[in-house]
């Protein structure tokens, strides 16, 4: 066993965290919510692609598509460092799902188009699997896959999907036959966002993301841009669900937040003293700096394990999904606790504390279920990692049946 | 970076857990418990037959100088069947702080003798105000005074849950020999003998029924070679040495959570009720992933802490750390096994998973509780700074009204109506 890293992956990590140092603004707001606006964004992505140019974009990937052929580990490194610098990519989507997924069911020629744009920083894709009729239950896809000639045509409604830059590309589902069981009726896609028939309906949510509604009407789609077999998509895309749910970046990112908070701690002061001097104050401090030490070291597990596993497939007890969606929540109440009455207070209020990041951030724990929400974690864990019993297929038909009839 | 065990530990938590399982089965914890010596002697000899009790000291006090980490991975299996022994008294608490702070003479006297199982010791430290306070595992906490007289010194007052003393050979006292207004500076560490004039032993009757004692110590004379280490400086040694111990009981706690967790899915997935196995409903899933939730995060927070003592690396926040959560961890981890189990796991008499929630209010105070924990981690985390930059202002985002929070969007429909291209 051995928690430590190499002199090598320490220079890795002293390189990359003094790289974001030097590129961002003085006055960046690390933490989100910066590149909601239109400023935000642009920086962004110029951000992204600077950072593809010194090879930290794609740090994990072979050399042969410009990436800088290292390990896991140096991937979870600067991963973690750019978590930390407060950053999410516009193509973090495309990097840590789509092209996973490329680079095991695509062609030769899907590589060659995809992934350079990636490495480049450059394009920036969603991913679209949820429905209306298909949230966690990703089998039910209803959208529809006709093949005709060269093409499938696509007929459809996503929800629910993230992202708040313009989309180049979607990584998405769809059905291609009816069959039973539901899952091996459903193949994989890569379009172009741009295609005609795609439209767009963008609602803000609680957090300050958007979700986005995606409408197919007749979008004809070649067949170059199916993603590994016909009718095998549902299992690529649970092949690939966890590259989507490991990740250094949310635990790093977790304890810069942490470290500024405990800052103004220090600074701000209550009745005549400093905030970080009340012993309820430091209990809670105490409790979020040892949830920001499990999350860390649950995330590296996961990264560990990925990094040698002996065949892809989803780890039995990845806990690392559920600190994600256990622990940001306990930290943001309890940073909220802490600031009383003025953690509703939202920024831009000449009475907020600490500009109203505590509130911001309380807000977006409240909308932290993309891949799935705890339940599912929870679930998949329970039959996967526990081996607990699940409803037996015939008892869900009678349940089925039984509502069919009542309608 | 490296999250498996080594071939080594491997082999030694097999074996570890091959033995335990057949000679620790739960009817010998319960004869052990009724009994006034609170563990098994035959049980003591074997495992010193096994090296378990010169472990970790050098091979020249007839150990076998493994690492803290490989101890740990023992102790973890040594808590998976709740092994009544001394154990971390005798090997852990008193041996190491022999072994790093005491004179030639006493290590290669004692060392061997306990590697053997031939010598019994246990650790005198908490106080009747200062464990009521919550800083019994703490300098400050010891007012119990030793004075030195001619070639002795005699020391008066007493000490509280003392694990092991009825049983000792020798009481290691942590007494005050000079108040210096710090409380770490003016501590000495006497080894007394437990048969000495004065010193007299009551059992304290715990939740657990494993048995700390109540040592009192009434003008009782040690001489002076019997002192551990230097005069007046007998914290520093310590103050590691009870680091260990918190993250021996961490492990001992992680093997706990580990056998309710497979008492709680084995029960889920076997028990049935409604015609179906009662691992099917959903809140009796919750119940077991939170007993998995509970053992894998303490686990691994045991691990990183013994693994960074292992390697004499800096660890005071990470060692906090593990006993803060663990100490919670694992109550809550026995709770949530208890729901699944129902009326099987509370029969006293016959509910195996008793045992352990019972051993972990032991395990939970004992050197240090949660709170006692954190407020080390609060100390540690007192240091963190934020870097300077970047902490700025938004770059404008709130400054646009709610409803046009959403400006990247508009394009889209624009786009849409084939007034803008892209």
């Amino acid at each position: 066993m051995d928690f430590g890293f190499t002199e090598e992956q320490e220079r890795l990590r002293k390189k990359v965290r003094e790289f974001f140092q030097e590129e961002l603004p003085e006055d960046y707001d690390w933490g989100g919510g910066a590149e909601t606006a239109e400023e935000g964004q642009a920086f962004m992505r110029e951000l992204q692609k600077k950072t593809a140019k010194q090879g930290y974009l794609t740090s994990g990937w072979p050399k042969e598509y410009d990436g800088m052929g290292l390990g896991y580990v140096e991937q979870g490194i600067v991963d973690e460092e750019f978590g930390y610098a407060g950053i999410s990519w516009p193509s973090q989507l495309g990097l840590h799902l789509a092209a996973p997924a490329v680079f095991l069911f695509g062609t030769e020629e899907q590589k060659k188009k995809f992934i350079p744009p990636l490495a480049r920083g450059e394009a920036v894709w969603f991913e679209a699997f949820t429905e209306p009729e298909a949230g966690s239950d990703e089998a039910n896809q209803q959208t529809r896959a006709v093949q005709d000639g060269d093409y499938f045509i696509l007929n459809g409604q996503k929800t629910f999907i993230s992202g708040i830059y313009k989309p180049d590309f979607l990584y998405t589902l769809a059905r291609t036959a009816d069959t039973v069981p539901k899952h091996r009726g459903i193949s994989l896609f890569l379009i172009p966002a741009d295609l005609p028939g795609i439209t767009y309906r963008a609602l803000p949510s609680m957090g300050g993301g958007t979700q986005n509604d995606i409408f197919f009407d007749n979008v004809k789609v070649h067949k170059e841009y199916l993603l590994g077999e016909l009718n095998r998509g549902f299992y690529h895309a649970m092949a690939t669900f966890e590259f989507e749910r490991t990740g250094t970046a949310f635990p790093g990112r977790v304890k810069r937040g942490l470290e500024e908070f405990i800052q103004f701690c220090k600074e701000e002061k209550r009745n005549g003293k400093p905030l970080i001097e009340d012993p309820e104050v430091r209990k809670l401090l105490a409790e979020m700096a040892v949830e920001a030490e499990i999350w860390k070291l649950m995330a590296w597990k996961a990264v560990w394990w990925f990094g040698n596993r002996e065949e892809l497939g989803p780890m039995p007890f990845d806990l690392s999904g559920m600190c994600n969606k256990q622990l940001t929540t306990a930290q943001s109440e309890k940073m909220s606790k802490i600031l009383g009455i003025y953690g509703q207070l939202r920024q831009g209020s000449k009475w907020a504390k600490h500009e109203g990041r505590v509130e911001r951030g309380w807000r977006s724990t409240r909308s932290l279920h993309a891949a799935g929400t705890l339940e599912i974690y929870k679930y998949v864990i329970a039959r996967r990692g526990l081996g607990l019993p699940r409803i037996p297929a015939k008892l869900n038909a009678v349940i089925a049946q039984a509502l069919d009839e009542k309608k | 970076m490296d999250y498996l065990l080594s071939e080594e530990q491997e082999k030694l938590k097999e074996t570890a857990c091959q033995f335990l399982e057949k000679e620790c089965p739960e009817t010998v914890i319960r004869e052990t418990r009724e009994e006034d010596q609170g563990y098994s002697p035959q049980l003591w000899s074997k495992i010193a037959d096994l090296k378990w009790l010169g472990l970790v000291f050098p091979e020249k006090y007839e150990g076998t100088d493994r690492s803290l980490l490989d101890l740990a991975v023992l102790y973890e299996e040594m808590g998976r069947v709740i092994f009544p022994s001394p154990h971390l008294s005798t090997v852990v608490l008193c041996g190491l702080t022999i072994l790093s702070a005491g004179s030639e003479e006493q290590k290669a006297e004692l060392l061997p003798r306990i590697a053997k199982g031939d010598l019994i010791l246990a650790l005198a430290l908490a106080e009747p105000e200062s464990s009521w306070d919550g800083n019994a595992w703490d300098a400050q906490g010891i007012t119990v005074q030793a004075a030195a007289d001619g070639d002795h010194y005699v020391i008066n007052g007493t000490k509280l849950f003392v694990h092991d003393a009825h049983v000792a050979d020798y009481v290691l006292c942590a007494a005050r020999t000079k108040d210096s207004g710090q409380p770490e500076h003016g501590i000495t560490l006497f080894l007394v003998d437990t048969k000495s004039p004065g010193v007299e032993c009551t059992l304290l009757n715990t939740t657990a029924y494993d048995k700390p004692g109540e040592v009192v110590f009434n003008q009782v004379e040690v001489p002076k070679e019997n002192i551990v280490g230097e005069v007046n400086k007998g914290w520093g040694p310590l103050a590691r040495v009870l680091q260990i111990g918190a993250v021996m009981l961490c492990a001992q706690m992680v093997g706990s959570s580990q056998k309710a967790l497979e008492l709680a899915v084995d029960h889920a997935k076997t028990r049935i009720q409604f015609d179906m196995p009662i691992g099917i409903n959903q809140y009796i899933q919750g119940h077991c992933i939170d007993v998995l939730w509970y053992t894998e995060t303490s686990r691994w927070l045991t691990y990183q802490a013994a693994w960074k003592l292992s390697e004499e690396l800096p660890c005071d926040m990470e060692v906090a750390m593990a006993k803060a959560w663990t100490s919670e961890a694992h109550e809550k981890a026995c709770w949530h096994a208890h729901q699944v189990l129902a009326g099987v796991g509370y029969t006293s008499q016959k509910g195996v998973m008793t045992l352990y929630s019972m051993k972990g209010k032991t395990l939970q105070h004992y050197l240090g509780d949660t709170s006692f924990h954190l407020n080390k981690v609060a100390h540690e985390v007192e240091k963190w700074t934020a870097p300077e930059k970047p902490r700025g202002k938004p770059l404008g985002y709130w400054d646009i009204p709610a409803e046009e929070q959403i400006p990247a969007w508009e394009p889209w429909q624009e786009l849409r109506k084939g007034k803008k291209t892209w």
